[in-house]
């Protein structure tokens, strides 16, 4: 557990830094563009289709190259935890109301609810479109070192939410590493144990307020170094970027022709074909 | 230089070589907002070429001190001057371009999500070009001798090295002075040497001017060339290290302790029943004054 870690199903910044940092696999030498443009086009493909089979399929193949690349595939399942309770608590309700074949009836009360098979199907494929986007992403971040990662976010967002990202990343290691001192020192003293609900809600009030009360302390003083140092209001990211290689071009230009066909010959149905 | 002890009721402080002036705070005070002072009635100078030490414990008003030196505090009275500007008057806009502060926590001042760009901060404020930044963090970052970790996330640096990144960052500006809070704190003894050496480079080689502030006297000891001892929120005396160390009620006076080495000279001076003829102030004039009584 690394020292910034608060929760095994929370993705943990730390480890998913160090493996950027780490540039351990052929992954790691892609430009970041190539790989943001891949982002963006699996996006684009599970916002387009509807199709169980195609977002299976996608799902695997994602997961099958967050694998080759080495990434930590137990630690990833303990992350889907969070995409899956949200993507249930969405759609969890209306996976009740499609039509087609009823598959299992419940009478709470004066009212009938029927599961269908479409509202399986409905939870199913969008929970695959949740964890397609969390395992790209995540393969992303954990394939892109961050010094890249800022550069392409100074150029690609407007001023000032380049600002907000490329202050906030470096801000959010602190606070999270703070946390997770705040937590340790709670439970050295024997804080931290499941008494009650209203015990362990006060203890996790207290840690909120605690990191918001030294955060905010330790961002004027942040800003106050910054002021030292002729700040502004604008700061430049300085790193290059790798360019797109020919053969990352081509990649991205067949998984365009793979979007298009599937868009024009595969039907966009709920069901699997 | 004999040891002056300053009078808080004096309406002014002393008047200082002006030719050599870098910076002057005279008769300056500083109420926080909460009613706290931080520093009252504060007489101090630096002068070209030297390295001062601010010595006093925890919350006598160091750091307050050193906020006001570069324009990040300004006096609620009296007035502070540096490089003949009054920042007092309004000028102090450009004030961080010839006064380089090295904060206490490195954490506070790395803020950029690499080593490269947190030391091309200052130099892009300058208004340099991103080539001539470039090449300004690097030198400074040779310079500390933190070159290899250039592409390095400030996240994963020691403290040791965070402290090294953090006066890259400051030495990239090339500042005419550099002030530095408590530089050695929570580092380990090698990270201190580095520290101290660089501190000793600075006057010698880039002819910066330094303000250290620490409570740690073997330091202040072994490279300030000169002491200001600070208590409630004022300088109170100050001179030559071997003046100010070797007057242990001055140093009690301060609520600090003697630097080690001038401890164990007065120490072994009284157990041998002989009175301290000199004043050992560096490890190597301890050893010939043992050597020599």
């Amino acid at each position: 557990m690394s020292s910034t870690m608060i929760s095994s199903h929370i993705p943990d910044l730390d480890l998913i830094t160090s493996y950027a940092q780490r540039e351990g696999t052929f992954f790691s030498r892609v430009s970041p563009w190539t790989k943001f443009t891949g982002l963006l086009l699996v996006i684009l493909l599970i916002t387009l289709t509807r199709n169980l089979l195609i977002c299976g399929l996608l799902y695997l193949i994602i997961l099958g190259i967050y694998t080759f690349a080495g990434l930590p595939v137990k630690k990833l399942f303990a992350w889907y935890t969070l995409p899956v309770i949200f993507v249930i608590s969405l759609v969890g309700i209306m996976a009740w109301t499609e039509p087609g074949t009823p598959l299992f009836l419940w009478n709470p009360g004066p009212f009938t609810l029927t599961l269908t098979d479409n509202g399986v199907i409905l939870i199913i494929t969008l929970l695959l479109k949740a964890l397609i986007s969390v395992t790209y992403s995540l393969f992303f971040l954990m394939t892109t070192r961050y010094q890249h990662f800022s550069a392409m976010i100074y150029r690609i967002f407007p001023t000032p939410l380049d600002q907000i990202f490329l202050l906030a990343y470096r801000f959010l290691f602190l606070t999270l590493s703070m946390t997770g001192a705040i937590f340790k020192a709670v439970r050295s003293r024997g804080g931290g144990i499941i008494h009650s609900i209203r015990v362990q809600g006060r203890i996790f009030a207290e840690v909120f307020a605690l990191v918001f009360i030294r955060s905010f302390d330790r961002a004027e003083r942040v800003h106050l170094a910054m002021i030292a140092r002729g700040y502004s209001g604008k700061y430049e990211a300085g790193t290059e970027i790798p360019k797109p290689s020919l053969s990352g071009f081509f990649v991205m230009g067949a998984f365009i022709c793979v979007i298009v066909f599937i868009v024009m010959r595969v039907p966009n149905t709920g069901g699997f074909f | 230089m004999t040891i002056i002890r300053r009078d808080p009721q004096a309406p002014h402080c002393p008047p200082v070589d002006k030719k050599r002036e870098l910076i002057h705070v005279d008769c300056a005070s500083h109420t926080y907002p909460d009613g706290s002072v931080g520093i009252h009635d504060m007489c101090f100078y630096v002068l070209k070429d030297e390295i001062v030490a601010l010595c006093g414990p925890n919350g006598s008003g160091k750091s307050t001190l050193l906020e006001h030196l570069n324009g990040l505090l300004t006096p609620s009275k009296g007035d502070v001057w540096v490089n003949g500007r009054s920042i007092t008057h309004g000028e102090r806009a450009d004030l961080w371009k010839d006064v380089g502060v090295v904060f206490q926590r490195s954490d506070d001042q790395l803020f950029a999500p690499t080593v490269l760009d947190d030391v091309m901060f200052g130099p892009l404020n300058l208004g340099m070009s991103h080539a001539d930044a470039k090449a300004a963090a690097m030198s400074a970052l040779e310079g500390v001798g933190a070159a290899d970790l250039v592409l390095k996330l400030p996240n994963y640096l020691s403290g040791g090295q965070k402290r090294l990144v953090s006066i890259a960052g400051v030495l990239a500006m090339k500042p005419k002075i550099m002030v530095l809070d408590e530089p050695t704190s929570d580092l380990d003894p090698l990270h201190s040497e580095r520290v101290e050496a660089l501190i000793l480079r600075f006057k010698r080689d880039y002819g910066i001017s330094v303000v250290i502030a620490t409570h740690d006297l073997d330091l202040a000891a072994r490279i300030a060339d000169r002491v200001c001892l600070v208590k409630n929120g004022s300088v109170f005396a100050e001179g030559k290290p071997d003046e100010v160390f070797y007057n242990p009620l001055l140093i009690d006076e301060a609520g600090l302790t003697l630097p080690q080495t001038v401890r164990i000279y007065l120490e072994y001076c009284k157990a041998q029943g002989i009175e301290p003829e000199q004043r050992p102030i560096h490890r190597h004039e301890l050893i010939s004054a043992l050597q020599s009584s």
